[in-house]
């Protein structure tokens, strides 16, 4: 690595060192208590998935290049030099780890794995040795918002061909649009994902509960989030806040998908509307008794898995249960406690590789398939694009036999007229 | 002899503290200056008041507790006996009715204090040696723990001694009056500190606890002053 490169990735680094990073990378006892924590260290069983051991390797960096004892004595700590083999190593720490945040639960002190690799993936981008594919998704994101002007029109047509599968779900009043977009003052503004199976579901719910919404331009997929680019995090994210500016609504409601929700709520903190999840939507109209369900017999138990970036890190817990009381009577806890939940093994941008590293999803989320198994759910049910994506193919590569469901989608189908 | 001796008593304890008080204040300094991280990213879910569940994280250690028992209970036993090392210390420089709510002898713990640490710092010290702490392990964890088994070690066979088999050398009032001067800043090594015998051990205690002093600052141990900041973290 030339002199002038690895001066730029220091600086990278040096642009992620906050107080909170500061000390995630001075405290480690190396302990070891993280080390069932993690998923694919629980299903591999090698040390290289240990949580402690992927901060390690950040740690030693910085202890090289940020530390005066790094760099007078560094064999004690066994800082490293940065150099091509370690980014190697990052790349392999940085993208087995799903930033599920479940090592956070275990460390004594609380040191957030996901946040260390953090650094690790900046320093991949400023490399250009992130995954490809991830940086194109990102990019694409990008330029999509930027051209938006381009596809208002045709998203406006695809939208009005979807009006007919909202109405056969719920039918709407007279003159009421099943799909508003671009309303201004809506109470709501509802940020789905592309694809029709996450705007129906909702906007009939929308529909039922009688509320004052309206469908954003805008999809709520963070490429940017999931390849580790705070810029481009930003970008997809201010363009959803100003949208939601620009309509004055009250909410911002974020659909099935855990790392739109958990970057979109982190930060909107100061803005002049609140952040929710569909699912705390969901729970609240049920609550407020602005929608009904029918408990049809539905097809053997259900259990719920609990997307990290909704469950521990986003805190909807509760919510889920609530909706799923009101959905049957043979509901199934998969984990004592929801913030102790395995995680499906697909976050953090590893199911948008595809079917590149589909072999090691599966592999080292045999942990989350015994859960499931151990249940004895013919339900499956999840709150995030992601989870439903790997929670299906575990399912196939593992003959659960369960069936894997949204739970906008159950709570769609289950509308009942009061 | 005596030189090398009155260099490791006087001013290498000094210059230990220093560095102790300098360096410690300098790190927590440099950390509190930097920017601080907005949004916080908690764990949910979250229980209030946040400030005493990051107190009970800090000091009960439930995660460990929960994931394992028995390593919760030697850090428990550990940590406790420390800051019963440090109430016992304070004693070695003075009377403290506080202290002396229950009444007891000096050195405060009748040798189990000692002993406590000794072997569960050879625990922590050899559970590194097993895999997969091993593979996580770096040389200053083991030179760290080495360290402070040195210190404790030595520091407790003089209270050992005493207390278990009759050395009555140098009394507590001996290491009272060597460690007062010192705090006035007057110092007085008495004849019985350096002469030959059990006094060699008092020389070695103060030896490796003034290396532990020096290089605190600088190593993991700094999580006795980080791990509150940290849980307030997790805690939101």
């Amino acid at each position: 690595m030339d002199p002038q490169m690895r001066q730029d990735l220091l600086s990278l680094f040096q642009s992620k060192l906050d107080r909170a990073m500061r000390l995630y990378l001075e405290t480690c006892t190396r302990c070891g208590i993280c080390t069932e924590a993690c998923h694919v260290y629980a299903s591999l069983g090698q040390t290289r998935y240990m949580a402690a051991y992927r901060h390690e390797i950040v740690r030693r960096i910085y202890k090289k290049y940020f530390k005066t004892r790094g760099k007078w004595c560094p064999a004690l700590g066994e800082s490293k030099e940065l150099n091509a083999g370690v980014l190697d190593e990052l790349k392999e720490a940085a993208y087995s780890c799903t930033g599920c945040r479940r090592c956070m639960v275990y460390c004594p002190f609380g040191i957030d794995t996901q946040m260390l690799m953090s650094i690790a993936k900046l320093l991949l981008i400023g490399a250009h040795n992130e995954p490809e594919i991830l940086t194109m998704l990102a990019d694409m994101s990008v330029a999509k918002g930027e051209t938006l002007e381009l596809y208002k029109e045709s998203y406006k047509t695809y939208m009005k061909s979807l009006e007919t599968e909202v109405l056969k779900k719920w039918k709407s009043e007279a003159g009421r649009t099943a799909i508003p977009i671009d309303v201004e003052g809506a109470d709501l503004l509802y940020v789905a994902l592309a694809g029709a199976h996450s705007i129906v579901p909702a906007a009939a719910v929308f529909n039922a509960a009688g509320e004052n919404w309206t469908l954003s331009f805008f999809e709520a997929v963070n490429f940017g989030a999931f390849v580790g680019d705070p810029l481009k995090t930003k970008l997809i994210l201010d363009r959803i806040v100003n949208e939601a500016k620009r309509l004055k609504v009250r909410e911002v409601c974020i659909c099935e998908c855990g790392t739109a929700f958990r970057t979109m709520k982190q930060s909107a903190v100061s803005q002049s509307f609140q952040v929710s999840s569909i699912t705390e939507v969901h729970a609240r109209y049920l609550q407020k008794g602005h929608i009904r369900l029918n408990k049809k017999p539905l097809n053997g138990p259900i259990t719920y898995h609990d997307p990290c970036q909704i469950a521990r890190n986003g805190g909807v817990i509760d919510e889920p249960r609530i909706i799923l009381r009101q959905l049957t009577d043979d509901f199934r806890e998969m984990a004592p406690e929801p913030r102790y939940n395995w995680c499906c093994g697909g976050g953090g941008g590893l199911v948008a590789l595809g079917e590149e590293n589909l072999d090691f999803r599966m592999k080292s989320s045999r942990v989350k398939a015994d859960q499931i198994r151990e249940t004895g759910a013919k339900i499956l049910v999840t709150a995030c694009e992601n989870c439903h994506t790997q929670l299906s193919n575990l399912n196939e590569h593992y003959k659960l036999g369960v069936e894997v469901k949204f739970l906008s989608s159950l709570v769609a189908d289950a509308l009942e007229s009061f | 002899m005596a030189l090398i001796y009155y260099l490791i008593l006087v001013p290498m304890v000094y210059a230990a503290f220093a560095v102790f008080v300098f360096g410690t204040g300098f790190r927590l300094i440099k950390l509190w200056l930097e920017p601080k991280r907005a949004p916080q990213m908690p764990i949910f879910p979250i229980r209030r008041p946040r400030l005493l569940w990051a107190l009970y994280d800090t000091f009960l250690l439930p995660t460990v507790r929960r994931h394992n028992p028995f390593f919760w209970f030697i850090l428990m036993l550990f940590h406790l006996s420390f800051l019963l090392l440090i109430i016992g210390h304070l004693e070695l420089i003075d009377d403290y009715r506080w202290i002396q709510i229950i009444p007891h002898e000096l050195f405060l713990g009748n040798g189990l204090v000692g002993l406590i640490l000794s072997v569960s710092l050879l625990y922590f010290l050899f559970r590194r040696f097993v895999s997969p702490n091993r593979d996580l392990s770096v040389p200053e964890d083991y030179y760290l723990l080495i360290l402070l088994f040195l210190t404790v070690l030595f520091g407790s066979q003089m209270d050992w001694a005493r207390r278990w088999y009759d050395y009555g050398n140098l009394s507590v009032n001996e290491y009272r009056s060597y460690l007062k001067s010192l705090l006035y800043l007057r110092p007085v090594l008495s004849p019985d500190l350096t002469e030959p015998g059990h006094s060699f051990l008092l020389v070695l205690h103060i030896f490796f606890a003034n290396l532990l002093l020096i290089f605190f600052p600088f190593s993991q141990l700094m999580h006795g002053f980080l791990s509150f900041a940290l849980n307030k973290l997790r805690r939101g």
